[in-house]
């Protein structure tokens, strides 16, 4: 297994916040959380329905795709004899995000009852929860957790291989049903057809965490944060420049570059983690945290990873090791992306030590995108992509056998 | 209803054999693996069919758009 360019964290600061990271410093234990929050209410899938689409509640496990959308079609596809299923994914494989490691830590109880009241809605007998291998104290939490509770329905626990693309919700639904931790093709949505052919609702530790909290608070309380189109708040995990990875929960419309130190100033920062784009600095100042803003940006919040190395760190030379990793860490079974990616992580190289390899790279580019079972091959595109559409300046400076970012360039 | 190749990207090995029989819209990268360049019109139907049922991997689906 090769080294992730942004090591696994042992440790992850969690600040507190405005809603989900409120009232964290009184512990992760349930009956902290239930002297917050009080008894998780019971109700029925429309009126979860209704508070899901109030407030616009996206997935936050990269994509942004509308919850209610999900919920909807689960819903519509159960019955007695598809009894649907719910699957709370924490692998978060990505070693650069330590949100929903933070959650497990901070918050285990609000992603568990965001599952519970909507396994309850959908009728749902079972809960899926699936830990991450890397981070044995956010698992350990979690199972702590789940062990705290009774009542509701059993919860099954399982965990994630230690790979970057086992975090993928056909690799977790192939986990779940005992098969290895890899990539599928999905010939349906999973809120269609997913575990065993039934209709399932899979999101990420984050996006239940924050349907618990609507559950528990209702749409008006969680409306009075964000802004009046984007209501709520969003998790951030800040690397680069400190030495243990920074979460905030941050709300909606706030500038993204007040989560950043001082030392990021000036530079370019990966925003959307290794599958996400570089921005300029401009960029990155001038943004504010919000799904169509950054995404009109070209730079989309993804699962909320910001990595922001400083004015000493090549973003050229970095992202060839992002993408060696990521060629190294493909599941090997899809031929274009078993192939593809070592090529354009080699055509990257050329170009990060002055060689002329543009066009090999977009070759490449255009053979690996969209021929996978998962979204590998797309992610590693979009980051290869970026850093000649955010960055040229970097991209000549190497052309011409130099680079931004030395020392001996700052000096002269 | 316009139909189109999918492939199964984890069952596909590269054999070839979906190029050889609907050369018309599939095309092979330079690791011999299937690039469906183009929808499966009525002329294609029964090759399409051919092809999905003849692959060794059973890689091929026709699927409705």
């Amino acid at each position: 297994m090769n080294t992730p360019p942004v090591p696994y964290p042992d440790e992850i600061r969690v600040h507190p916040g405005p809603a989900l990271l409120a009232g964290i410093e009184r512990g992760p234990s349930l009956t902290a959380h239930r002297l917050q929050y009080g008894d998780l209410p019971r109700v029925d899938v429309d009126t979860l329905l209704d508070l899901v689409t109030g407030v616009g509640l996206r997935g936050r496990g990269g994509a942004a795709f509308p919850l209610a959308t999900k919920l909807e079609t689960v819903a519509r596809r159960a019955g007695r004899s598809r009894r649907p299923v719910v699957v709370v994914n924490l692998s978060e494989g990505e070693s650069a995000s330590s949100k929903d490691s933070a959650l497990a830590l901070t918050r285990p109880h609000l992603v568990l009852d965001g599952a519970v009241v909507t396994a309850r809605a959908l009728r749902a007998t079972e809960i899926h929860v699936v830990l991450p291998a890397e981070r044995a104290l956010a698992a350990r939490r979690m199972r702590e957790a789940v062990a705290e509770r009774s009542g509701g329905p059993p919860l099954h626990l399982h965990t994630a291989e230690p790979r970057f693309v086992a975090g993928q919700s056909s690799a977790v639904i192939e986990l779940i049903s005992g098969r290895p931790n890899l990539p599928v093709t999905s010939w349906r949505p999973d809120a269609v057809s997913g575990l065993d052919g039934r209709p399932t609702l899979l999101s990420n530790a984050e996006t239940w965490a924050q349907l618990g909290l609507l559950a528990l608070q209702g749409g008006a309380q969680y409306r009075r944060r964000g802004t009046a189109g984007e209501p709520g708040t969003a998790l951030l995990t800040v690397t680069g420049t400190h030495r243990l990875p920074q979460v905030y929960e941050v709300e909606y419309g706030a500038r993204l570059r007040d989560v950043l130190p001082d030392a990021a100033a000036g530079a370019p920062a990966l925003i959307g983690g290794f599958h996400g784009s570089w921005a300029a600095w401009p960029t990155v100042a001038s943004a504010r945290v919000s799904v169509p803003g950054m995404r009109l940006l070209g730079v989309p919040l993804g699962a909320g990873v910001v990595h922001a190395p400083g004015a000493s760190i090549c973003p050229l030379a970095f992202t060839s090791r992002i993408v060696a990793y990521l060629a190294g860490q493909s599941a090997g079974r899809c031929g274009p992306c078993l192939n593809g990616l070592p090529a354009l992580s080699a055509a990257l190289d050329r170009v990060t030590d002055g060689h002329d390899g543009r066009d090999r790279l977009d070759e490449l580019a255009h053979l690996v995108v969209r021929r996978g079972a998962c979204a590998h091959p797309d992610g590693t595109v979009r980051l290869v992509r970026s850093v000649f559409a955010a960055l040229p300046g970097e991209v000549s400076a190497h052309a011409a056998g130099g680079c931004l970012r030395t020392p001996e360039e700052l000096a002269s | 209803m316009t139909r189109r190749l999918r492939v199964d990207w984890p069952a596909c090995h590269g054999r070839g054999l979906c190029h050889e029989l609907l050369p018309e819209i599939v095309e092979l990268d330079e690791w011999g693996y299937p690039i469906v360049t183009g929808p499966v019109t009525d002329a294609l139907r029964a090759d399409a069919e051919t092809a999905v049922s003849s692959c060794p991997r059973l890689a091929l689906r026709l699927v409705k758009e």
